[in-house]
């Protein structure tokens, strides 16, 4: 399948609307990963199809929305002609002023839940990555979810690195950490992952040499595991 | 972003673990991947961990040597990620689905996790390009992409034809482009 084709058949246009019979979705999606301006336009087409639907769907429930620049200055209208101190009427004044102690009140809380668990003694749920093994199967934790693990590293016994880079990915591929140890002659690195309420999915480990040559030592998808805690 | 071209060189700063190249990579695949995804997969976890083990079985494929034609990298991702999406639906315990089968999956009713890669702004910008839309192509749209109504009989009721449908996504499609490149030197996706 060629550019040509695609561009003439409006195929990126059919393959959003699904209409693409299977054989024809394939190619489409073969030409398109290798061809930037298609993936461009695919990528461009399916993010305004995703966005449209929300805010159709949003107008939907809405009926008597009116367009978004008119409501603007609708609403602008009114405060500006009170001036700043329309802020300060009652009825926006107390509920923003008790948002605000919402959030003060929840914070206190937090903050007294997060010192009790880092001064409090626990035992945690861990596992071993033996980091000089290739493409090794997935590091399983026994561990409820969005609570904090420990990763025990055995490093490679025989090679020479200056330090270790870690990066840790979260589900959604976002790089989420990452951390460069100096290698201290121990033969392993001990890893703290802290509750969250995104599990991570994979660690990257890199050995650098002195000489800052970085070295992959592998990629090692981390799954949880819920225990029955 | 930076401008990459897919060649030895790009492979070799990806095998090197060079983190610019990287991030390109992963942004750039992690978008068309979820776009190739999104129709046949019901749920966001199962999009994600079928992105997660194309990624996974790409840099082990790197670091084996075994990409082979630099030029082609799109095309080795999208065989991986189809390789991973048969395994899912036979570990998933479904039966290999027919090609016409898989052509009538549902879409995820999740939220679509493209919405991660995107902002208000960008969500701004499809608002201004449907405000600009005749009422009545807002509402062919509507009933095409949000309520899903069977394509036909809504070209019927519309009195148009699939012709018509494309061409007002091609447009709207188009805008939404030249809106979002005009206001942004260096957009959330770039291609390569």
């Amino acid at each position: 399948m060629d550019h040509n084709t695609v561009a003439s058949q409006k195929m990126a246009e059919r393959y959003l609307l699904n209409e693409l019979e299977p054989e024809l979705r394939d190619e489409f999606e073969e030409h398109y990963f290798d061809c930037p301006e298609c993936a461009a336009d695919v990528h461009a087409g399916a993010v305004f199809v995703d966005e449209s639907k929300f805010i159709l769907g949003a107008e939907k429930n809405q009926p008597d929305v009116v367009p978004a620049t008119d409501a603007l200055a609708t609403r602008a209208a009114p405060l500006a002609r009170a001036g700043w101190m329309a802020w300060l009427r009652p009825s926006l004044a107390a509920p923003v002023f008790i948002l605000l102690l919402l959030v003060i009140g929840y914070q206190s809380w937090h903050y007294r839940a997060l010192k009790k668990t880092v001064s409090t003694p626990q035992v945690l749920a861990s596992a071993v990555v033996n980091v000089n093994v290739r493409g090794s199967e997935p590091i399983a934790v026994s561990v409820p979810f969005g609570k904090a693990f420990g990763l025990t590293l055995n490093l490679p016994p025989d090679r020479s690195f200056s330090s270790y880079k870690l990066d840790l990915y979260s589900m959604q591929g976002q790089l989420e950490w990452s951390q460069t140890a100096a290698a201290t002659g121990s033969d392993s690195l001990w890893l703290y992952v802290p509750a969250s309420d995104r599990a991570p999915s994979i660690l990257l480990v890199y050995g650098i040499t002195a000489q800052g040559v970085s070295e992959d030592l592998g990629r090692y998808p981390i799954k949880l595991q819920n225990s029955r805690q | 972003m930076e401008f990459h071209s897919f060649d030895r060189a790009y492979v070799e700063r990806l095998r090197a673990g060079d983190y610019r190249t990287r991030e390109h990579f992963r942004v750039y695949f992690a978008a068309l991947i979820h776009v190739k995804l999104r129709s046949r997969l019901r749920s966001r976890e199962d999009i994600e961990d079928v992105r997660q083990e194309t990624f996974a079985r790409f840099y082990i494929a790197l670091r084996e040597d075994k990409v082979c034609h630099p030029e082609r990298l799109g095309s080795f991702v999208n065989s991986i990620c189809n390789n991973v999406l048969r395994e899912h639906y036979r570990q998933a315990g479904k039966h290999v689905l027919a090609d016409d089968e898989m052509q009538d999956e549902p879409p995820s009713p999740l939220p679509d996790p493209l919405t991660t890669y995107s902002s208000r702004e960008t969500q701004d910008k499809v608002r201004k390009v449907l405000d600009l839309l005749p009422e009545r192509d807002r509402r062919l749209l509507r009933e095409i992409l949000l309520e899903e109504r069977d394509k036909d009989e809504v070209c019927r009721d519309f009195g148009i034809d699939r012709e018509y449908l494309r061409v007002l996504l091609h447009r709207a499609k188009k805008l939404f482009r030249s809106l979002y490149l005009r206001h942004n030197d260096a957009p959330e996706f770039t291609p390569v």
